[in-house]
């Protein structure tokens, strides 16, 4: 996990070294390796899918990326922590309309089973609207106390956006880590 | 029409009472030869100034709306109206209850329209007795942290008299705050460390990356007095300390995530590590462990017995789910005294300080239930009636 870690630290200064918020990130000179999105508690889940029907299916119509995006079990989940923006009038890889992007991600690398490749999906937070409140998706594995700030879920990572205020997370294939993972 | 036409209500009154008039289900007015009788307005309930035993603040994430989200003061010895009142704790807020001020303290953040604008960051003085802001304090910069619910991010030192925040950027760092002044004294820098616990007279402590605890004394002027480092508490990979701890006194017990429970005395001007941790140990029917697991994972009750919340599914990622069982630990013998079962999966735990202790649990659902301390016997639940998230939960002293 170390050796992931520090790519995916590596990757991540890459891309903060070309947003627009680059100064303020050299100048934190931090990794940026971050809990994307955020905050998630088992509380949350009953809470927040109250009894009811579920949202529908929705795919990407091709096969080589296969699954339901509403659902925690895509495989590009696999790190992420929020609000799917699927369900929020956004989509996988775009943030709802009326919200901004934020720059500072949590990168996780997901093997997607119909190509066997390992990808880099960052999950950019969407930030400026109150939260969505559909499709909560919580993993903690390799979740650590706030202590270690880049493994932990619990920080509200809209920073360096014009609002902290939270809505939904992303989860935005970058790269390929490995074309043949084990 | 009524003389207080401006008054919309009044309007309706006429055909409310012609549909009351009209109702076969009114009884004989004979049987009750006094109507009853008016009632004052307005009315606005008001709280005692010493809050009883029995009360609890819990914090309501609201995660379906951060913005919004709040702290709510209940009674737990009441089964049909435990919620007494509700203080604001606005985008990731926290907060602070004091006795000895009178007093609950949130430390919140704002925009000027609601999720954009100018932001402003503050800590407000709630009255404990009305639930109403007498002033506050405001936090520049923008920075202080926003995260899931902890204590440790906004807490009291110098005897009630500051409060510290932590601050995110994500450059860590604590800000001094003089409340009675209504002033910030000064910002401590925090690199590679997060989150405070109260140490000595005036200072804290926190918790640092490469698994140290970081001890700052302050002077009278909020100023670093004193430092001190003590270098490998825990080790993060495997055995990572809840960020919560229970407080026995100036005594914080950790949980670690597989188990182990360590002490630390912040009693003085620097933090120090109680030797002789020892573990939760195991038990039958877990598949494939026991493992603590929770939010607010561990407390304790004045006598000094630590609590912990159990996951017979433990294994990596296990450790927010929540417990199905307390365990009881006395922590001079080092040993288990008792195991608690919980009729559901529970993911904070406190203690009052009741004459009789009873726990209180937050339930994964949102239901908050109550159990004798002692016996372990459930007593009543409150329903998910009180906050939407109940988080944290915070006896009265």
């Amino acid at each position: 996990m170390a050796g992931m870690d520090t790519f995916a630290e590596r990757l991540t200064r890459t891309i903060a070294r070309g947003t627009s918020r680059r100064s303020l990130l050299a100048k934190l000179g931090l990794g940026m390796t971050g809990a994307a999105a955020f905050p998630v508690l088992p509380v949350a889940r009953a809470a927040t899918h109250p009894e009811g029907p579920a949202h529908q299916t929705v795919t990407s119509g091709t096969i080589q990326d296969p699954g339901d995006r509403t659902t925690c079990d895509y495989w590009r989940y696999c790190a992420i922590d929020g609000f799917l923006c699927t369900c929020c009038g956004g989509a996988v890889n775009q943030c709802p309309p009326g919200t901004e992007m934020s720059p500072i991600t949590w990168i996780g690398t997901c093997t997607n089973p119909a190509d066997n490749r390992a990808y880099i999906i960052s999950y950019n937070d969407c930030c400026g609207t109150s939260s969505c409140g559909q499709c909560l998706c919580n993993r903690n594995e390799g979740d650590r106390p706030q202590v270690r700030t880049q493994s932990n879920n619990d920080y509200n990572w809209c920073l360096g956006t014009g609002s902290s205020v939270y809505n939904c997370s992303t989860a935005v294939i970058v790269g390929v880590a490995l074309d043949h993972p084990r | 029409m009524l003389r207080q036409s401006g008054r919309k209500w009044i309007g309706l009154l006429p055909s409310a009472l012609a549909l009351a008039t009209s109702s076969p289900a009114l009884a004989d007015g004979a049987a009750y030869p006094a109507a009853l009788p008016a009632e004052p307005m307005p009315a606005v309930a008001h709280l005692p100034a010493a809050w009883p035993k029995s009360w609890v603040l819990i914090h309501d994430f609201n995660f379906n709306s951060i913005v919004d989200g709040r702290v709510v003061v209940v009674d737990t010895a009441s089964a049909n109206q435990p919620l007494k009142g509700i203080v604001r704790a606005a985008q990731f807020g926290n907060a602070l209850l004091s006795v000895k001020r009178g007093e609950i303290l949130t430390a919140e953040t704002f925009y000027s329209r609601l999720t954009r604008g100018t932001r402003t960051d503050a800590i407000t003085f709630w009255n404990l007795t009305d639930l109403k802001p007498t002033g506050e304090v405001v936090l520049p910069g923008g920075k202080r942290q926003q995260s899931v619910t902890y204590p440790q991010l906004f807490q009291f030192t110098n005897d009630e008299k500051w409060a510290l925040v932590a601050n995110f950027t994500p450059a860590q760092s604590v800000s001094v705050v003089d409340l009675d002044g209504r002033a910030v004294l000064g910002e401590i820098d925090l690199p590679g460390c997060s989150q405070i616990y109260p140490t000595g007279t005036r200072g804290f402590s926190s918790f640092c990356a490469d698994g140290s605890l970081f001890s700052v004394a302050l002077d009278a002027t909020g100023k670093v007095a004193r430092s001190g480092t003590i270098r490998r508490v825990q080790d993060i990979d495997q055995q990572a300390l809840f960020s919560t701890p229970a407080w026995v006194g100036r005594t914080a017990w950790f949980v670690g995530q597989r188990g182990v429970l360590q002490g630390f005395d912040f009693s003085g001007d620097l933090a120090k590590m109680i030797p002789g941790a020892f573990t939760v140990g195991t038990a039958a029917g877990a598949i494939p462990e026991w493992r603590p697991s929770g939010w607010q994972v561990i407390n304790a009750d004045a006598a000094g017995h630590l609590y912990v919340l159990m996951n017979p599914a433990g294994k990596e990622g296990s450790h927010k789910d929540g417990g199905t069982e307390v365990w009881v630990f006395d922590t001079a013998k080092k040993v288990r005294t008792a195991r608690i079962a919980l009729k559901a999966q529970s993911i904070a735990v406190a203690v009052t300080r009741e004459d009789i202790p009873h726990l209180v649990l937050a339930r994964a659902d949102g239901v908050i239930d109550v159990y004798d301390a002692v016996s372990g016997a459930f007593v009543r639940s409150l329903g998910a009636t009180v906050a939407y998230n109940p988080v944290t939960i915070t006896p009265v002293p």
